[in-house]
């Protein structure tokens, strides 16, 4: 009985362990989009989320680990398609740029300074006008 | 006798112990990586890449979007 307690123990305890390690997907989202509403953070062309200026832990953890989960999905999907996980990543940041910035909301085109959208349409890389839209 | 009990007591203890490690480490890198993630903001890519990709990054955007909050 002592022996099962022993192995059962620690087994809770990492279980316990990997809860707590685990943010939620939901709180991260949320984190970020009130970041970026606030102009710490916004898009970039490469495909990732960045960081303006100096910010909270909860932030900066919360881009990175969508970052991390970002290039994941960039990293399967150029396998599929056998080309560089950059390239996926430049391609889908065309996409993010060209409309998933809102008005107010700011971001970067390569080693840039950070820039606030306007009303107009963001002018993207010369390489993200290849396919039209 | 009693010492080969323990000794297979000790041995299936770091059997058991060792995964749960791994596994802690990896938990730990997750949560706070040493470097995130090296962004080259340079980005050099082929016209002819960006046409081929076009859908697929829409796709991807579009079948995940707790990746891209806004």
């Amino acid at each position: 009985m002592t022996r099962i307690i022993r192995i059962i123990a620690p087994l809770a305890g990492f279980a316990a362990f990997a809860t707590l390690g685990a943010a939620p997907a939901a709180a991260q989202d949320a984190v970020v989009s009130s970041a970026k509403a606030a102009g710490q953070v916004g898009e970039q062309a490469d495909g990732y989320l960045g960081i303006r200026g100096s910010v909270s832990a909860e932030i900066r953890q919360a881009v990175d680990a969508l970052n991390i989960r970002r290039r994941a999905a960039y990293t399967e999907l150029a396998g599929k398609r056998g080309v560089t996980v950059q390239d996926v990543a430049a391609v889908t940041g065309c996409q993010t740029l060209r409309g998933r910035v809102s008005q107010g909301q700011i971001y970067r085109i390569g080693t840039g300074d950070w820039q606030t959208k306007g009303a107009g349409a963001i002018s993207l890389p010369d390489y993200c006008a290849a396919a039209g839209n | 006798m009693r010492q080969w009990t323990s000794f297979g007591w000790w041995l299936g203890w770091r059997a058991s112990a060792l995964p749960l490690a791994i596994a802690a480490s990896g938990c730990i890198q997750v949560r706070a990586p040493e470097k995130p993630i090296e962004i080259n903001l340079n980005v050099k890519i082929q016209q002819e890449v960006v046409v081929r990709l076009q859908q697929d990054a829409k796709d991807l955007i579009d079948n995940n979007p707790e990746l891209f909050p806004q």
